[in-house]
């Protein structure tokens, strides 16, 4: 029997995975470096190419120039008819789906499974100089004429050295990359002048045929605020892509920062663009470059036709193989710069007639980093490091984000703000991105701002009526839960402190929730709560909000941690679902 | 006076052309008491109790999710010929679960040279929007489309 490397680093690991339920470790000590180094850079990047023209693609890499840990969800909960289809699916299932071998690099990154042990073995994940050897070796091996770097988006916000530099960083982190076009949802969150002032900078253009002018009084009323598309030449194929950006900005992040601008999917006018391109233009194929989430782009390719591919992003999905909708080809790359994903297409007779896509793990320890990409991070971050670099305590269990209802880093975020503002309830927002501090790990302030860090972090303490929480949670459940996922917004569910409650996924919009306690006792409806909130738009419907106690949500989890020095937050969460058994569930719902 | 408060008074303009418009059609459904009309009564009243039959003629472009409840923008296009035998009479447009129904009236002739009208209407919460068309005939067409109103806030 013939073992190649990657054979024998599966066999080896799931021995290795035994060893971590009470078996002979073969990972530990010496030997087991020796082992993952057998692993090695071709590997990684091994792909059977096809005709002559590549595109990369990345998407959601929310700021992370250096490698970091990001654990995937452990519990990844959705409508009924959408559990177990590729976009809500982790976990064991994950690994069912895909034919993943636990303990393999693949399963340390495309699953949360014994995280801790395989992150000690294979180390941290993505970093711009990690990337770019990659998109080096594909250029090379194809000619740089033949490559296109496309980006999904969520690019320009999530870390320290993002905020702090208004995106600037980030954008000369994409330019030496080399990326070549790109969409937008965060990005917006920097303001209108901004993205107009970065997009000034970027080398890659910035393309969305789904934002337009809103102001019934402006010039340019209902005109479009960048261009919908562009035509690339490679591999001797012209490519048409066009750009859609998250098509619900404008109600998932505060309305003044796009003040005037109106953002949908606008699948009417994206059909218009495809005959377009292929008709007048003639394209040889056509890409949709897409923020409008996993589940989103499959309901649109059963909606537009003509569309080759759609490179989509916003919902952080790896997705080891491609999604086919009708005749549309459905990409998705990670998140956090976890993976550049490598497409390369065959084209003849104006036509695509063979494709095969890999995504590329950018695993740190196997990827010698570029020189050159050492020195940019080095040069953003210099100013920073002092503030950046400090410990400000350390974490007994394993810190993460992600999961539908509960994650750890949440609930330390919880903690702090209800230590801080003495609230009933606080809400934190279920957003995908964030990072993840391993058991035994110092926790610094850059940990703190890459769970936080965003243009409107402040902490906001007011009053609701008991019914208007209940409401509120019902809301945000339907904008979660929704069998029609284009009425889905992509992000997990608002994390609560200081209250629990049960779930029924299943049951009708409004009559999901019950058995909600606040403080340890039921809601009671015509109460008046205090209540806490950040990253969203709760405190718009409050009354009675303390002006005075508005502190950036960074600043009040870093004193918190600095106070309490060792963090231990309990695994368990405050949400129990009613008709679920697992947190991640195979198709039909099922748990094995 | 401010650009947004302009709109927003123009939308209430809107509203009220609503109700006036074709009184003698009103009568029946006319609101009692406060501005509360229903769906079904809205539609009596502009139908007479005629059949409406679901069209794909009647091209009704609204948002999957709106941006803003208060002013969401809704466009009709209805596919027909605007000759004196043969034209578009009124769009009617209709919110189900608005306390009143009834959004905008717009009665048009062959002189319009097209069965089309885009407006902005307020919605209560998360409902369908409805066109229903009168045509010279007599007959009614309508479509609807589902619009959610949220606070939303994830991302």
């Amino acid at each position: 029997m013939e073992i190649d490397r990657r054979d024998f680093l599966q066999i080896a690991a799931s021995l290795g995975l035994l060893g971590a339920v009470g078996g002979t470790n073969l990972f530990a000590g010496e030997g087991a470096k020796e082992r993952i180094k057998k692993l090695s850079f071709s590997d990684v990047v091994a792909f059977e190419p096809k005709g002559k023209a590549t595109i990369l693609h990345i998407c959601d890499l929310h700021a992370h120039l250096k490698p970091l840990y990001w654990r995937e969800p452990s519990t990844l909960i959705s409508a009924k008819n959408l559990v177990g289809t590729p976009g809500f699916i982790c976990g064991e299932a994950f690994q069912k789906h895909y034919g993943i071998k636990p303990g393999t690099l693949d399963a340390y990154f495309d699953t949360h499974n014994d995280f801790t042990e395989l992150a000690k073995k294979f180390g941290k994940m993505g970093g711009i100089a990690h990337m770019k050897p990659i998109i080096d070796h594909v250029e090379k091996e194809r000619g740089k004429e033949n490559v296109l770097l496309l980006d999904s988006g969520d690019t320009w916000q999530g870390t320290a050295v993002a905020l702090k530099t208004r995106g600037e960083a980030i954008v000369d982190a994409q330019n030496y990359l080399g990326v070549d076009v790109m969409v937008g949802h965060w990005e917006f969150t920097y303001g209108k002048e901004r993205v107009h002032e970065l997009i000034g900078k970027m080398d890659a253009e910035f393309i969305s045929q789904n934002v337009i002018d809103n102001d019934p009084f402006s010039d340019d009323f209902e005109e479009l605020i960048f261009p919908p598309y562009s035509i690339k030449e490679i591999g001797g194929a012209k490519i048409g892509i066009i750009g859609q950006s998250f098509p619900f900005t404008s109600t998932a992040n505060p309305k003044k920062f796009t003040e005037g601008w109106s953002f949908a999917l606008r699948h009417e006018s994206l059909q218009e663009y495809v005959n377009m391109l292929r008709k007048e233009k003639k394209v040889d194929c056509i890409v949709v470059l897409s923020h409008d989430g996993f589940s989103v782009d499959q309901e649109l390719a059963k909606k537009v036709k003509g569309v080759d591919f759609i490179l989509s992003g916003h919902t952080h999905d790896p997705s080891p193989e491609p999604i086919i909708v009708n005749d549309t080809v459905i990409l998705i790359s990670g998140s956090h710069g976890k993976y550049v994903g490598r497409l390369d297409i065959d084209i003849k007779d104006k036509k695509v007639v063979d494709y095969n896509f890999k995504l590329i793990p950018v695993a740190s320890n196997l990827i010698p980093a570029d020189k050159a990409g050492v020195d940019l991070v080095e040069k953003w971050y210099k100013p920073y490091n002092k503030e950046l670099n400090e410990v400000l305590g350390t974490t007994k269990g394993l810190l993460y984000k992600r999961d539908t209802f509960y994650s750890t880093f949440d609930a330390l975020i919880g903690q702090a703000i209800e230590a801080e503002m003495k609230s009933d309830i606080n809400f934190n927002p279920g957003y995908r991105w964030g990072t993840t501090v391993l058991p035994g790990g110092d926790i610094l302030k850059d940990n703190v701002y890459e769970m936080t860090a965003i243009t409107y972090p402040e902490v906001y303490t007011f009053d609701l009526k008991g019914e208007v929480i209940f409401k509120l949670m019902e809301d945000i459940a339907d904008n979660v839960f929704n069998a029609n996922p284009l009425l889905q917004q992509g992000g997990d569910m608002s994390r609560i402190t200081g209250a629990s409650y049960s779930i029924k996924i299943s049951a009708p919009s409004g009559k999901r929730i019950s058995d909600f306690m606040i403080g340890g006792k039921p809601i009671d409806m015509k109460k008046t709560y205090r209540v806490s909130s950040w990253g969203g738009n709760l405190q718009n419907v409050g009354e009675n909000l303390d002006e005075k106690a508005i502190r950036p949500v960074y600043e009040v989890v870093s004193d918190y941690i600095r106070k309490k020095k060792v963090i231990d937050i309990p695994l368990e969460s405050n949400v129990k679902i009613l008709d679920m058994d697992c947190g991640c569930p195979t198709k039909g719902a099922t748990c094995s | 006076m401010e650009r947004r408060n302009f709109i927003k008074s123009m939308c209430a303009v809107t509203a009220v052309a609503a109700v006036v418009t074709p009184s003698a059609l009103l009568a029946k459904g006319a609101p009692k008491g406060g501005n509360v009309l229903s769906y079904d009564a809205a539609v009596a009243a502009i139908t007479g109790g005629k059949a409406v039959t679901d069209s794909s003629k009647v091209k009704l472009t609204v948002p999957e999710i709106a941006e803003n409840g208060a002013v969401v923008p809704v466009k009709v296009n209805v596919e027909s010929p605007m000759t004196d035998a043969n034209y578009v009479k009124a769009i009617h447009v209709l919110g189900t679960k608005n306390g009143n129904a009834r959004c905008a009236d717009v009665m048009l002739t062959p002189l319009n040279g097209k069965g089309y009208f885009a407006t902005r209407i307020k919605l209560g919460g998360t409902q369908d929007v409805v066109a229903l068309v009168e045509m010279s005939d007599g007959s009614f067409l309508r479509a609807a489309k589902p619009v959610k109103v949220t606070i939303g806030g994830c991302g």
